[in-house]
């Protein structure tokens, strides 16, 4: 036997570390985490359609916010335009994390889990359709549903049972872009909550029924308490995604003040095309505090996950 | 083909110790085993034998060179891990030939070829794992280990995934293989059956150190260290732990005589050792167990419960008997209160003449 | 002696009627299947309706717009057969599935010939074949003439989905692997920090990630896009790659390095192809991902410097719409048909993937 092959071990470390991680580290520095820091920066200044920094650091995009009154309720008041935004947000996110988010995705989880299999993978196919169809497609597809005229879908529906076509675009904005919405969102919630239902052991349920209990008795006592952490964990993370999503709201309502919210209101002023007007410091004011909120949310749902993680180590299966 | 040696190799995990200063030679073609329980270090010896874990302390020496810092895939070692660890992708005689794509083998093919045809899968060649059975799988896993011909052979547990009869027949397969390529082989394992009945020599090792080093034969008949009596033999030995005083230990009514004057000792005596006579330790039956070709009894003494091993297949007792047991001198093994063996010491029933 | 009566389990009446429990049993079973079905089906239809509609509508409208009873009768035809097939999906065994799928396509081709035959044509998709297509419409002066033809932005569209898919794919599971099987300082904070990222709305960075674009001057290229959508993606990819790496067992990779490969040879040569699974999850999400994006195409560049499909259909829904329904739907249907038919192929992966405890 020769003694040839007695070499040193070369050191792989940073070669290593760079092939495999330095891709990574250099997309998510320059387009995710430089962004944030970025938006700190534009907030405070003046920034608009020159893309330049005149006048800096300075809070008068927050002052088209709002200004500081000792003597308002919280130390603050909202001007108008910013007020609307704040509320139409909150009504637009409350109901459709509501309605359809959370408690309609249970809904399609619960009835498809509870049809055979297969039946039920395909109701469930039907409703990831929204999701899985390109935004604009499914903005077209709305238009057409909700249009005013005789033409409209939902009209010629209404028609039939006798009532006068009705203009939802105007009469009820809010009211579309949470279903809207929320008809993507359910999905969402819906094969989360289908997976946690299928990992309950079988035996579970043989033994509640063993025991006498009825369908509903089943869903209260088997089903619910397993899915206590996805539904908190939907309902955080689907808030946060409704707090800033603008993208089917601009594509349906366009700009139109009945459904301006926060969001929208930054994107509008900025970036949207055809009537963006530049104002980036102050969509990026607007975004500064979504950015805000959403970092808080997101260290919690850490923080959520992480203690989860320390009872369930996150795996994956194809099935 | 390689002569191994171990020097004072260490490995540790921050604060835990899992290899303690070990000394080894393993010679040129010898076949070896590393036995011990869970938790012993002899995985980690295994595999800081391959290269994959980076020793503590201490050398590795293949042929007299030093080879801790050289790569695992330099140093010419085949091992078969527990699962086999076959590539899923890849089909039986894919497998085989995986070694040889990193050698420059004119004839790679005919190799593995005949290396499947040792260990007899040359038919099973064109299936993926998961169409072979765990026994087939284990011969795959064998050839590609030897078929780069390698210096050192390693097999981690390689019976333990195996049913019964299957574990007999692979068991003669692989000393078979072995022996015809005369490679230097090393089997860790916690089956002490396993270990004896393949291996040339047996290494015992506990909590990271060496107990003993032997055949099977030095190991069952004169353990070292109360670990390896306890460990090998199957019943396992019965131990009488006490103190003795003025040569005489002593329990209930019950005595025995001791060739030590004072001090804390075990007697250790094998359940076939054991032979019911008409005088002798007096024991009542409390279990009766048929196994086939031998009867173990389990009795109770003032020592506490002794197992009596008969080469009959019909039992001689029925629970609640009461007999007599007797031993010769010489069977007995002692052990002081370090757990070593006390050399030349013996064990007697009060009363007998010293020969 | 005071007479107690003893506990029995065992009555002297005869026993439950099994064969009533039995059929009642049945009953309610079936009963509450039925309910349920016809409770999917009654909030399934509104979502499936309008697709039909769009389909019918592409092959049926003339200029002006579709008539409305055209569209009823495809969807009283259209609904029904696939009621069928979906109601027969479960009764079927696999062979016969996707036998069965045709058969309901042939019969739903074949009524609809038999009643809108002669509404049926194609020239709605002429804008295939006729690159000038709005200016014939509208005149010459729109969308600043310089409307391309659709190829063009097909083409842009497969590229920037193509590109930007095996570039995450790449990137993300090398990370993966790395993250998985290398231990190094600072890994426990890095996979904290990308656990922070995944649950972080990156929509709201769409302005400083414009203006950082902007800086670095890749403003109006396809490569902007392709980029950023591939950093935004990056921590739930990586993520889902690196539970495929934890699955494969360590001693496939010691021994390939046993066996004479070095760690890449291994983990290219071993490794790798047991996670094949994961990277063809991970591409079709983010090539329909890539395929519809409409918010950061349109928000990084300036003008139309250059078209994919979702701005043209946007375009020629502004404006065409009012004017050539039949031509929109049309496009649509086009801009359509990739997710679509991906959707379905890899239907197995995206609706049956069982995620524990982390985002699906």
């Amino acid at each position: 036997m020769n003694h040839a092959f007695v070499k040193p071990q070369r050191t792989h470390g940073i070669s290593d570390t760079v092939l495999f991680l330095g891709p990574a580290i250099l997309l998510l520095s320059v387009f995710f985490l430089a962004p944030i820091v970025v938006n700190i920066f534009v907030a405070f200044s003046d920034m608009a359609r020159t893309v330049r920094f005149e006048d800096f650091p300075t809070t008068q995009q927050f002052n088209k916010l709002g200004k500081l009154d000792p003597e308002a309720l919280l130390g603050f008041e909202l001007r108008g335009s910013f007020y609307r935004a704040l509320a139409l947000t909150g009504t637009f996110v409350f109901f459709t994390l509501f309605i359809f988010n959370v408690t309609f995705a249970l809904i399609l989880a619960l009835t498809t889990t509870a049809v055979p299999e297969r039946m039920g993978a395909v109701f469930r196919a039907i409703w990831l359709l929204p999701r899985m169809s390109p935004s604009i497609v499914y903005a077209l597809l709305w238009l057409w549903v909700i249009d005013s005229t005789e033409r409209g879908l939902f009209n010629q529906v209404i028609m039939a049972f006798g009532l006068e076509p009705m203009n939802l675009q105007l009469d009820h904005p809010m009211t579309v872009i949470v279903v809207a919405n929320g008809l993507i969102g359910a999905s969402l919630g819906m094969i989360i909550f289908t997976s946690a239902i299928r990992s309950i052991p079988e035996h579970l349920f043989h033994a509640a029924r063993a025991d006498g209990a009825g369908s509903l008795s089943i869903i209260r006592h088997v089903i619910l308490p397993a899915l206590r952490w996805p539904i908190s964990y939907i309902t955080i993370y689907q808030s946060l995604a409704l707090l800033v999503s603008f993208e089917y709201i601009f594509l349906i309502m366009g700009p139109s003040r009945s459904t301006m919210t926060m969001a929208m209101l930054s994107y509008t002023k900025t970036l949207a095309p055809g009537i963006g007007g530049g104002l980036y410091a102050y969509g990026a004011a607007i975004a500064l505090i979504l950015i805000v909120i959403g970092i808080v949310v997101a260290l919690v749902m850490w923080r959520l996950t992480n203690m989860k993680n320390l009872l369930q180590r996150p795996r994956i299966e194809v099935r | 083909m390689a002569q191994v040696v171990l020097k004072a190799l260490s490995k540790s995990w921050d604060s835990v110790v899992a290899v303690d200063a070990i000394d080894l030679t393993i010679e040129d073609g010898e076949f070896a085993a590393i036995l011990g329980p869970s938790g012993c270090g002899k995985s980690t010896t295994l595999l800081m034998l391959t290269g994959v874990y980076m020793p503590t302390g201490g050398d590795i020496l293949f042929d007299g060179a030093r080879v801790n810092d050289v790569e695992s895939r330099h140093r010419n070692i085949g091992i078969v891990f527990q699962s086999y660890a076959l590539y899923p992708n890849m089909t039986a005689l894919q497998n085989i030939m995986f070694p040889l794509r990193f050698q420059k083998i004119p004839d790679a093919e005919v190799r593995a070829r005949e290396i499947a045809d040792l260990v007899q899968v040359g038919e099973l060649l064109n299936r993926k794992p998961s169409q072979l059975s765990g026994g087939q799988q284990q011969r795959v896993a064998l050839a590609r280990a030897l078929v780069k011909r390698p210096n050192l052979l390693l097999l981690d547990e390689p019976l333990s995934n195996l049913d019964a009869t299957l574990r007999l027949t692979m068991r003669a397969e692989i000393r078979r293989i072995t022996r015809e390529l005369g490679v230097t082989t090393i089997l860790v394992t916690h089956d002490q059956l396993e270990a004896t009945t393949m291996a040339d020599r047996v290494i015992c090792m506990n909590a990271g150190r060496i107990e003993q080093v032997g055949t099977a034969e030095d190991l069952y008949l004169r353990p070292q260290t109360l670990f390896v009596a306890g460990f090998i033999g199957s019943p396992p030995i019965n131990l009488i732990a006490g103190t003795v005083q003025d040569f005489i230990l002593k329990a209930g009514s019950t005595s025995l005589q001791v060739s030590c004057a004072t001090g804390e000792v075990t007697v250790g005596l094998r359940p076939e050792m054991l032979i019911p006579s008409e005088h002798g330790l007096a024991a009542r039956v409390i279990h009766v167990e048929p196994m086939g070709r031998e009867t173990l009894t389990t009795v109770d003494t003032d020592f506490g419960p002794l197992r009596l091993l008969e080469a009959v297949a019909r039992p001689n007792w029925k629970v609640g008997d009461r007999l007599a047991l007797a031993f010769k001198r010489e069977d007995s093994i002692l052990f002081g209160s370090d757990a070593q063996r006390i050399d030349g010491a013996m064990a007697d029933l009060v009363g007998s003449v010293d020969a | 002696m005071v007479d107690v009566p003893t506990q029995t389990f065992r009555t002297t009446e005869t026993g439950p009627d099994w064969d009533r429990l039995a059929a009642t049993s049945r009953r309610d079973r079936r009963l509450k299947i039925s309910a349920l079905t016809v409770f999917l089906v009654a909030v399934s239809i509104p979502i499936v309706l309008p697709y039909f509609w769009m389909v019918m509508i592409a092959f049926t409208a003339r200029t002006g717009g579709a008539d409305a009873d055209t569209l009823w009768t495809a969807c009283a035809i259209l609904v029904p057969v696939t009621l069928a097939y979906v109601v027969g999906y479960q009764a079927l065994s696999a062979r016969y599935r996707t036998l069965g799928l045709i058969a309901a396509i042939l019969i739903a081709g074949a009524l609809l010939w038999f009643f809108l035959g002669d509404d049926l044509h194609l020239n709605n998709f002429r804008f295939m074949i006729n690159p000038n297509i709005v200016e014939d419409i509208r005149g010459a002066a729109t969308a600043g003439g310089q409307f391309p033809w659709v190829w063009t932005a097909f083409g842009n569209s497969l590229i920037l989905a193509g590109t930007q898919t095996v570039i995450v794919v790449t990137v993300s599971t090398l990370a993966a692997y790395y993250l998985s099987r290398f231990s190094f300082r600072g890994r426990s904070a890095f996979l904290q920090s990308l656990l922070v990222l995944q649950a972080f709305p990156a929509i709201t960075l769409v302005i400083p990630i414009f203006l950082i674009v902007f800086w670095v001057g890749l403003l109006n290229t396809l490569y902007a896009p392709i980029l950023v959508l591939t950093a935004l993606e990056l921590p739930f990819f990586i993520f889902i790659m690196k539970g495929f790496f934890d699955a494969v067992p360590w001693d496939i990779e010691m021994s390939a390095m046993t066996d004479g490969a070095s760690r890449r040879q291994a983990f290219w040569m071993v490794v790798l192809p047991q996670v094949r699974i994961g990277m063809i999850a991970i591409g079709v999400f983010s090539f329909i991902k890539g395929w519809e994006e409409y918010i950061f195409v349109t928000a990084l560049r300036t003008g139309n410097s250059y078209w994919v499909m979702s701005t043209y259909l946007y375009y020629v829904r502004e404006d065409v719409m009012g004017v050539d329904y039949g031509m929109v739907a049309a496009v649509s249907l086009l801009y359509v048909m990739p997710s679509l038919v991906l959707y379905l192929f890899c239907q197995k992966y995206l609706t049956q993937m069982t995620i524990g405890g982390v985002k699906g």
